[in-house]
C-alpha cells in the first residue's frame, strides 16, 4: 500500500477522514479477541467518522461505535 | 467422508447461523412463513426458535441459533449454538445441514464464522443477504467461483424484499442431501497433536470423552465458557494441564488466542482475491446522510428526547378511543351476564371477581400494543443502536457502558427479555449493575397503572392546539422516573458491591432499514398474546381469589335483598334512566365544544332538566345508598377487610387507605394486579351507581370513613412512585435468580426496590402535598 507511515500511533488519535492500517491489538487477551472477531484486526484499514468518546469507525464499508481504554490499544499506521 | 442416504420423506434438521444483524430473522421468517415457534434451551434462557417448511417433498426443520460473529463460546448463547452444532443438545438432536447468513457488504468479517462452520464437517450452503445493498455500494462478488473456493453452494439473496427465497430453499435441502465437505485446514499439524494429548489427558483425569472440535476450541478460547465447563470435575488439574498445553504451543511461535484470527482472515482474504472487488472509495449512503444528525452530539440527543416524547404523546392520544371502545365493553359484557344469573355468590364471583378483575386488565391491550408497536419499530428500523451510542457517554458517568442502554430499553417494554438481552455484555460486574438496575426501568405492566391514576386524577389540560397534553407529560414523565432512579443506584452498585474499571465498548452500526411489517406485527402480536395469557391465568386466579377474601364470611342476604329491589326499580324507572343518559351525554358534548353550536340547549338548562330528573328517581338513589351502605359494611367485615385493617398504619403515612395497601400487597406477584383488585374491591364494596363506567369513577368517588375523598393528586402521585420502583413482578425475580445463577440475587432486588419505592412514595405524597398546598 502506498504512502504508510511506519509511525504507529494509537486509533484514537486519528481526526475525522483521516485512515489507518491496524498493526497492534495490545490488551486483555479476551478484549482482544472480541474486537478481532468483530472485524478489527492486525491488517484491516480503519478509517475514522467521527472521532471522541465513543468515537464511529469504518471497517470494510461497515460502522462501529467504539470506546478504547486503558484495558486495550490499538495502535495503526497513518495512510496518507 | 459418509455419502448421505437420501431419503425424501425424513424431516432434515438445519441450523441457522451468521453475524448479528445480517438479517438473519428476515430470512427465517421468509422461509418459514408461520410456521415457527419460540421456546427456551432447558435450563438456559437462550432463546430457542425453530421453524418448518417444505420444499420439492422434502421436509426441513430449521433451528434459528443467536446471532454471533464467531463460534468461539464465550457467552452461554454461543456456547448453546456450539452444542447444537455439535448434536450435544438433546432437544434438537443431530444437525443435518448448517445454512450460514453472510453479508454481502462485509463479507471478509462474515466469513470469520463461516470458516469456523466449515471445521464442524457438516453440509453447509452460504446465504449471500443483502446482495442490493452490496451493489449500492459497488461491491462485486463472484458467487459461482466463491462457492468452488468454498466447496459449498454460494446462493445471493434479498431476504427483506423476499427476493431468491426459493433458490434459498432449494440449496437448503441440496445441502441436506449432499456429501460432507473437507474442512478447510487453517492450523499447523502440530495444533492438533497438541489437541489429541489434551483429548486423552481429560479421558484420563476426568472420564470424559470430548469431540476433537471442543478440545481444539478449548485450547483456543482462552477464559471461555468451555474453560469453566468442561474443567468442572476437576478443576485444579485440568486448568493446570491446558496451560501447560498453551504453553508448549507458544514455544513454536502458536500463540493462543491471537493466532486464530490471524489464521482465519489471512484465509478469507484469499479466499475473496479475485472473488470479491471493493471500491477503493465507499459511496456516501443514506445512511451516512442520516448518521450525520442522529449521531450528533448536540442534534442527536435532541432527536432522540423528541422521539421518546412523541412516542408516548402518542400512545396516549390513539390508545384513548381505542381503550373508551374496551370500556364499553367491558361494562356491556358485564351487564349481559349479571343480567342471566340470579344474585347470589356465582353471581358476584362472575360480575365483580372475573369480569371487574380481568376485564379491568385487558382494557389496556391497545395501550400495550402501541407500546411495544414502537419499540419494535426501533429495534428494526436500526435506531436502537445509534441511541446505544449517544448514550455511551451518559452511561460512563455511572460507570456502565452503551450495552448497558439495549438491554435496559428493552426494559421498558419488560424486563424479563431486557435482562436476558444482558447476556451480549461480557464485563460481569456491568452486567450484574445493569441486571440489578432492570427492573427500574418502567415495563408496560407499570402503564396501565399510570394511565388509571393519570385519567382519574389530572385535569384535562392541553397546549399547542391539543397536540401537548398534560395527561401526555405525566406518562412521560412517570416512564422515566424509574430511569431517573436507576442512574444514582447504579453509580452506587458500581462504587460498593461491584468495584472496576468501565469496560471499552464496541458496537456495530446497522445500515438504517424500512422496517419490516411482518417482523414488526409479528413482536407486537406475541407480547399481546404474552399479556392475555397473562390476564387469563395468574391475574385470572388471584382476582378469584381476592374476590373470595372480599366476599366471605359475610352473610349477603340483605344485599340480595336490596339488588333486587333495584333491579325491579331500574325497570319502573326504565324511560327516566334513558333521558338521564341522554342529556348527560349532551352535557357532556356542549362542555367539551369550545365553539357553542347555534341551537345548542344552554348548559344551566341542561343541568335544570337533570336535576329535576334526579328528583323523580330518588327513590332509585335510595335504594343505591343503602346497597352502598351494606356493601361497604359486609367489605369491611370479610377476610380481606379485616386483614386490610390491620396493614392500614403501614400504609397510611403514604395516604393509603386499607384498600389501596391490600391491592398493593396482592400486587407483588405481578403489578398488574392491583387494577384487577381495585376493579373487584370497588365492585363489590359498593362505590358504585348508576353512572359508574368503569373503575375509573369508581376510584373518584371513593371516600375515607369521614367522608374526605380518598384519591387525590399527592395519593395518585405516591401510588404510581411506589409502583414505579417497586418490584412486584415474580417473574422478574426468577429470571434474576436464573441469569445470575444464586437466589440472594433475587432476594437483595426484592429487598432494595421495595425499601425504595416506600421511601419514594413517602416523599411523593409529602411534597406534592406541599405543592398543591402552596
Amino acid at each position: 500500500m502506498s504512502g504508510v507511515v511506519s509511525q504507529a500511533l494509537p486509533l484514537e488519535l486519528l481526526t475525522a477522514g483521516e485512515q489507518g492500517i491496524v498493526v497492534e491489538i495490545d490488551g486483555a487477551p479476551e478484549l482482544v479477541v472480541r474486537l478481532e472477531e468483530m472485524g478489527l484486526y492486525t491488517g484491516v484499514r480503519v478509517c475514522m467518522v467521527q472521532p471522541g468518546a465513543p468515537c464511529i469507525l469504518e471497517i470494510n464499508h461497515q460502522r462501529y461505535s467504539m470506546r478504547f481504554d486503558d484495558s486495550v490499544t490499538v495502535l495503526v499506521d497513518l495512510v496518507q | 467422508m459418509i455419502e448421505k442416504v437420501p431419503s425424501k420423506n425424513l424431516e432434515r434438521t438445519v441450523a441457522v447461523i451468521g453475524n448479528p444483524n445480517t438479517g438473519k430473522s428476515t430470512l427465517f421468517t421468509a422461509l418459514t412463513g408461520v410456521h415457527s415457534r419460540i421456546g427456551n434451551y432447558p435450563g438456559v434462557t437462550v432463546e430457542k426458535k425453530v421453524g418448518w417448511f417444505e420444499f420439492e417433498g422434502q421436509s426441513i426443520r430449521l433451528v434459528d441459533l443467536p446471532g454471533t460473529y464467531s463460534l468461539s463460546p464465550r457467552t452461554i448463547d454461543e456456547m448453546v449454538s456450539v452444542d447444537v452444532l455439535l448434536g450435544r443438545q438433546a432437544e434438537v438432536g443431530q444437525i443435518d445441514a448448517v445454512v450460514c447468513i453472510a453479508d454481502a457488504s462485509n463479507l471478509e468479517r462474515n466469513l470469520y464464522v463461516v470458516s469456523q462452520v466449515l471445521d464442524l464437517g457438516l453440509p453447509t450452503v452460504l446465504i449471500l443477504n443483502m446482495w442490493d445493498v452490496a451493489q449500492d455500494r459497488g461491491i462485486q462478488i463472484d458467487p459461482v467461483e466463491l462457492g468452488n473456493r468454498l466447496g459449498i453452494k454460494v446462493i445471493p439473496c434479498e431476504a427483506h424484499r423476499r427476493r431468491q427465497i426459493d433458490k434459498v430453499r432449494s440449496g437448503i435441502v441440496q445441502a441436506c442431501n449432499s456429501l460432507k465437505p473437507t474442512p478447510p485446514d487453517l492450523f499447523p499439524e502440530v495444533f492438533h497433536e497438541e489437541g489429541r494429548r489434551l483429548q486423552a489427558e481429560f479421558l484420563q483425569i476426568s472420564n470424559q470423552i470430548l469431540p476433537t472440535y471442543l478440545v481444539e476450541r478449548l485450547i483456543l478460547d482462552v477464559g471461555g465458557q468451555l474453560e469453566t465447563e468442561l474443567t468442572k470435575p476437576d478443576p485444579e488439574q485440568l486448568i493446570s494441564r491446558l496451560k501447560e498445553s498453551r504453553e508448549r504451543l507458544k514455544l513454536v511461535q502458536f500463540r493462543v488466542p491471537n493466532i486464530e484470527a490471524k489464521l482465519r482472515y489471512g484465509w478469507s482474504r484469499k479466499i475473496l482475491t479475485g472473488v470479491m472487488t471493493v471500491p477503493e472509495k465507499r459511496p456516501s449512503t443514506a445512511t451516512d446522510s442520516l448518521d450525520r444528525w442522529l449521531t450528533h452530539k448536540f442534534w442527536g440527543l435532541l432527536v432522540f428526547c423528541l422521539a421518546m416524547f412523541i412516542v408516548f404523546q402518542s400512545i396516549s392520544w390513539a390508545a384513548q378511543p381505542l381503550m373508551k371502545f374496551c370500556e364499553l365493553g367491558q361494562k356491556h359484557v358485564g351487564e349481559m351476564i349479571g343480567s342471566l344469573l340470579p344474585f347470589g355468590p356465582f353471581r358476584s364471583l362472575m360480575v365483580d371477581g372475573v369480569i371487574a378483575g380481568v376485564g379491568g386488565i385487558l382494557v389496556f391491550l391497545p395501550q400495550i400494543c402501541f407500546l411495544f408497536l414502537f419499540i419494535a419499530l426501533l429495534e428494526d428500523c436500526g435506531y436502537m443502536a445509534r441511541a446505544a451510542f449517544l448514550m455511551d457517554k451518559l452511561m460512563t458517568k455511572v460507570g456502565l457502558s452503551g450495552k448497558s442502554f439495549v438491554p435496559l430499553m428493552s426494559s421498558f417494554a419488560c424486563a424479563i427479555p431486557g435482562i436476558m438481552a444482558t447476556r451480549t455484555i461480557e464485563n460481569r460486574r456491568d452486567r450484574m449493575v445493569t441486571i440489578l438496575i432492570a427492573p427500574l426501568m418502567s415495563c408496560s405492566a407499570r402503564a396501565p397503572v399510570y394511565w388509571l391514576m393519570v385519567a382519574a386524577f389530572f385535569p384535562r389540560i392541553s397546549w399547542v392546539g391539543g397536540w401537548i397534553t398534560l395527561h401526555g407529560i405525566m406518562l412521560f414523565v412517570m416512564t422515566f422516573f424509574g430511569a431517573v432512579v436507576a442512574v444514582p443506584i447504579a453509580w452506587l452498585f458500581k462504587k460498593t458491591l461491584f468495584k472496576g474499571e468501565t469496560p471499552p465498548f464496541v458496537m456495530e452500526l446497522p445500515s438504517y432499514k424500512i422496517p419490516s411489517p411482518r417482523i414488526v406485527l409479528h413482536r407486537v402480536f406475541d407480547r399481546a398474546t404474552a399479556f392475555v395469557m397473562r390476564a387469563g391465568t395468574l391475574i385470572l386466579a388471584t382476582s378469584i381469589l381476592i374476590w373470595c377474601a372480599s366476599y366471605f364470611p359475610s352473610d349477603h342476604t340483605e344485599e340480595q335483598k336490596v339488588l333486587v329491589e333495584i333491579r325491579q326499580a331500574e325497570t319502573t324507572f326504565a324511560s327516566e334512566l334513558d333521558l338521564k343518559e341522554q342529556l348527560n351525554q349532551l352535557r357532556e358534548n356542549t362542555v367539551n365544544r369550545k365553539e357553542p353550536l347555534l341551537d345548542a340547549v344552554p348548559l344551566p338548562e341542561i343541568d335544570e332538566k337533570i336535576r329535576k330528573l334526579d328528583e323523580r328517581l330518588k327513590p332509585l338513589h335510595d335504594l343505591f345508598d343503602t346497597r352502598n351502605k351494606i356493601s361497604e359494611q359486609l367489605l369491611a367485615n370479610s377476610f380481606l377487610g379485616r386483614f386490610g385493617k390491620v396493614i392500614e398504619p403501614v400504609v397510611k403515612p403514604l395516604g393509603w387507605d386499607w384498600r389501596i395497601g391490600v391491592g398493593v400487597l396482592a400486587s407483588f406477584p405481578a403489578r398488574e394486579v392491583i387494577i384487577s383488585t381495585l376493579g373487584t374491591i370497588y365492585s363489590l364494596g359498593g362505590d358504585v351507581d348508576e353512572n359508574s363506567q368503569g373503575l375509573q369513577s369508581a376510584l373518584q368517588s371513593a371516600n375515607w370513613p369521614d367522608g374526605r375523598p380518598v384519591y387525590s393528586i399527592p395519593v395518585a402521585m405516591s401510588i404510581m412512585v411506589f409502583f414505579a420502583l417497586c418490584a412486584q413482578c415474580a417473574s422478574t425475580l426468577m429470571v434474576i435468580r436464573r441469569e445470575t445463577n444464586h437466589w440472594g440475587w433475587a432476594g437483595f432486588t426484592f429487598v432494595y426496590m421495595t425499601i425504595l419505592a416506600y421511601i419514594g412514595a413517602w416523599i411523593a405524597y409529602v411534597v406534592t402535598g406541599w405543592l398543591m398546598a402552596a
